[in-house]
């Protein structure tokens, strides 16, 4: 054969394969194209729907009303899908429409969160009514109700459900002992002292730093030399009220004070304290309740968290098909240390401690199990007319943007991308909101006005902070 | 005479045919899979820092890890445009086109790099805030293989001969300080 009918057959075996092999390259790139701009339409939805969670509640003195945080998180919902709509060149297309690519929408609160997802609707024959909004039975998507980062403890003398929180704020519930208690508060070591507030004795120091109470003063207006005169206010439900010291500055006789809505001065009848000791009462307050919690539930170990029914342990079935019978915190694989004690001297404000480690756990895991029921049964409900669709793994660092703000979490699946069905997830994060206050926003003013972080690890010692004069 | 003219001719076109096309072929099949690589590299890189407002000195790290797998080298541009430190934007609903307040000013790739540069062990964290502008350009700064081939048989020259890029950009939807 000469070489160039050897060059021919070459080709026309090279030719096709070379042909097919780029287009199916292409494809593949034009996929993956789509699905990362997918990825970042679905993380401008749910910015959206933060966005519009934000601006309601922000501005709204209601916000921490249940209903009304309701209501706000609905109205987001709506952003979320209006978004969607746009940015997924579907616009058009009601929120009915879209909710079909929505397996679950959460939003995690500060004690809580919220899961928008389909749901059967439950409501006997005998209250249904012709008025009734939805049927027994129906399948409504909708928002379902608020969970609590919550986890049942149980031991001879203890049956108690433990809230916790995005901080270091928990609530207790239940019996110790037999007794009945309903307990709540922040849990801080390192408080030392008293207050007295009758008697006006102040010791309490954190970290070794006295802590004082202030006096809130501002410049609203000058004098007749131009100078600016400080005035004192106080912030009672989100108002300001100055102190109009009368004609007498130096008694406190003729003092009155007064609002000022919509330019004009509103006199109030009641005479409120110059003196701020909220920052003294914080620490206080939460010296009682971290004394407490350790006198009565210091022996509690993560070992003796149950499942939400009380029991203790449940079956269950190994991949190779034995059954295995396992508590809570082995199923979870928690270990076994005393949740507000420490092991390895730490105290329980640092992120290392087993209350911190415990609080994350338990948080993660109501996550985790609720949202995979919502996402399960939303494969259910939808009629069979999408593919399965499964729950995606978050990521570590993703559980950490999680549990630690509050935040929005939205899944989308089901849009064809060529070639493959988009299976996306977005979690966007709320840094300004009104929901919680991080340990990390809490300073310490001293009198030379300088601000320290109150968790800094060198706030004392280092010559940081004791330079300050109280 | 004539048939030798015709062997040579035949031999260099088969030597075209039988190497240098198939193995341009696959240098362009390896550059696009480079072009997927750089691209996912990217996008998530840009993603993650506008959802937590942290920029470390390891996530880039790593991206720069990612672009290099590929095996070729490139040129990372990062801009950064941060919203001034008095933004207008008082309250969520106020006008935040207003002229005169929300100012920005950019920071460039070795601004940034110099501000996450860990300097005596210490991790620095670039803090960015809601309402910063991030975007990432990236582009091989080496001459790939199907470059060269086709540098080769056609001439591409030029500084802006670049075969691979992917850029990504967005605002930022955290605020990076504290948690």
């Amino acid at each position: 054969m000469k070489l160039q009918h050897l060059i021919v057959i070459f080709i026309i075996i090279i030719l096709p394969i070379s042909l097919v092999l780029t287009s199916y390259v292409q494809n593949q790139v034009q996929t993956l194209q789509l699905q990362i701009s997918y990825d970042t339409k679905l993380t401008n939805a749910t910015y959206d729907a933060l966005k519009a969670f934000q601006l309601n509640t922000v501005n709204s003195s209601t916000s921490d009303l249940a209903n009304s945080k309701i209501r706000d998180i609905e109205a987001a919902v709506n952003t979320f899908f209006n978004s969607v709509a746009t940015n997924f060149n579907m616009v058009g297309y009601n929120q009915d429409i879209l909710k079909d690519y929505v397996p679950a929408i959460v939003f995690t609160m500060y004690d809580g969160y919220y899961i928008y997802s389909p749901f059967e609707n439950k409501l006997t024959s005998d209250d249904y009514t012709t008025s009734s909004t939805y049927k027994n039975g129906e399948i409504v998507t909708s928002l379902k109700p608020y969970i609590f980062y919550s986890c049942r403890y149980v031991t001879s003398d203890i049956d108690v459900v433990i809230t916790y929180s995005l901080d270091n704020y928990i609530t207790v519930q239940g019996t110790i002992n037999g007794d009945a208690v309903y307990k709540y508060g922040y849990l801080l070591d390192n408080i030392e002292g008293d207050y007295n507030p009758d008697t006006n004795s102040n010791s309490i120091r954190y970290r070794g730093i006295p802590i004082q109470s202030e006096t809130l003063t501002e410049y609203i207006d000058v004098d007749s030399n131009g100078n600016y005169i400080s005035t004192n206010y106080t912030k009672v439900n989100g108002v300001k009220y100055y102190l109009d010291k009368g004609s007498d500055a130096s008694s406190t006789s003729d003092d009155r004070w007064y609002s000022r809505i919509n330019d004009q001065v509103h006199y109030q009848g009641i005479n409120y304290k110059t003196n701020n000791d909220s920052a003294i009462r914080y620490y206080d307050e939460a010296k009682d309740f971290t004394a407490w919690v350790k006198t009565n539930l210091g022996d509690l170990r993560v070992s003796d968290a149950v499942f939400e029914n009380g029991q203790a342990t449940k079956q269950f079935e190994n991949e190779d098909g034995t059954t295995v019978i396992q508590s809570l915190a082995q199923r979870e694989q928690w270990g076994n240390q005393r949740i507000f004690e420490s092991d390895n001297n730490t105290s329980i404000e640092d992120p290392d401690s087993n209350f911190n480690q415990h609080r994350l756990q338990v948080i993660r895991y109501s996550i985790e199990k609720n949202l995979s029921i919502a996402i399960a049964n939303y494969n259910t409900y939808d009629g069979g007319n999408s593919n399965n669709f499964l729950m995606p793994e978050l990521q570590e660092d993703e559980w950490e943007q999680i549990l630690n703000n509050v935040s929005i979490i939205s899944f989308l699946q089901g849009l064809n991308i060529g070639g493959k069905v988009y299976n996306g997830y977005s979690i966007v994060t709320n840094t300004k909101t009104e929901e919680v206050v991080n340990n990390d926003s809490i300073y310490i003013v001293t009198s030379e006005g300088q601000y320290h972080r109150a968790t800094d690890t060198d706030l004392v010692g280092n010559n940081n902070i004791t330079r300050s004069i109280f | 005479m004539g048939d030798t003219l015709i062997t040579v001719i035949v031999i260099i076109l088969a030597a075209v045919l039988l190497f240098i096309f198939p193995l341009m072929t696959m240098s362009d099949r390896t550059d696009d899979i480079s072009q997927l690589t750089v691209e996912t590299a990217v996008t998530e890189f840009v993603d993650d820092i506008r959802t937590t407002g942290k920029l470390t000195m390891d996530k880039y790290s790593k991206l720069v890890e990612t672009l290099a797998t590929t095996g070729n080298s490139y040129d990372v541009e990062m801009q950064l445009q941060v919203l001034d430190e008095n933004p207008g934007k008082k309250t969520t609903q106020a006008e935040s086109t207003k002229i005169g307040e929300n100012v920005y000013y950019t920071m460039y790739t070795s601004q940034i790099l110099d501000t996450i540069n860990p300097s005596s062990g210490t991790t620095k964290t670039l803090a960015l805030k809601e309402g910063d502008m991030f975007s990432v350009s990236v582009r091989n700064s080496n001459t790939t293989l199907s470059q060269q081939l086709k540098s080769f048989l056609y001439s591409v020259t030029g500084n802006d001969a670049y075969v691979i890029a992917a850029e990504h950009g967005g605002i930022v939807t955290a605020n990076g300080s504290g948690n």
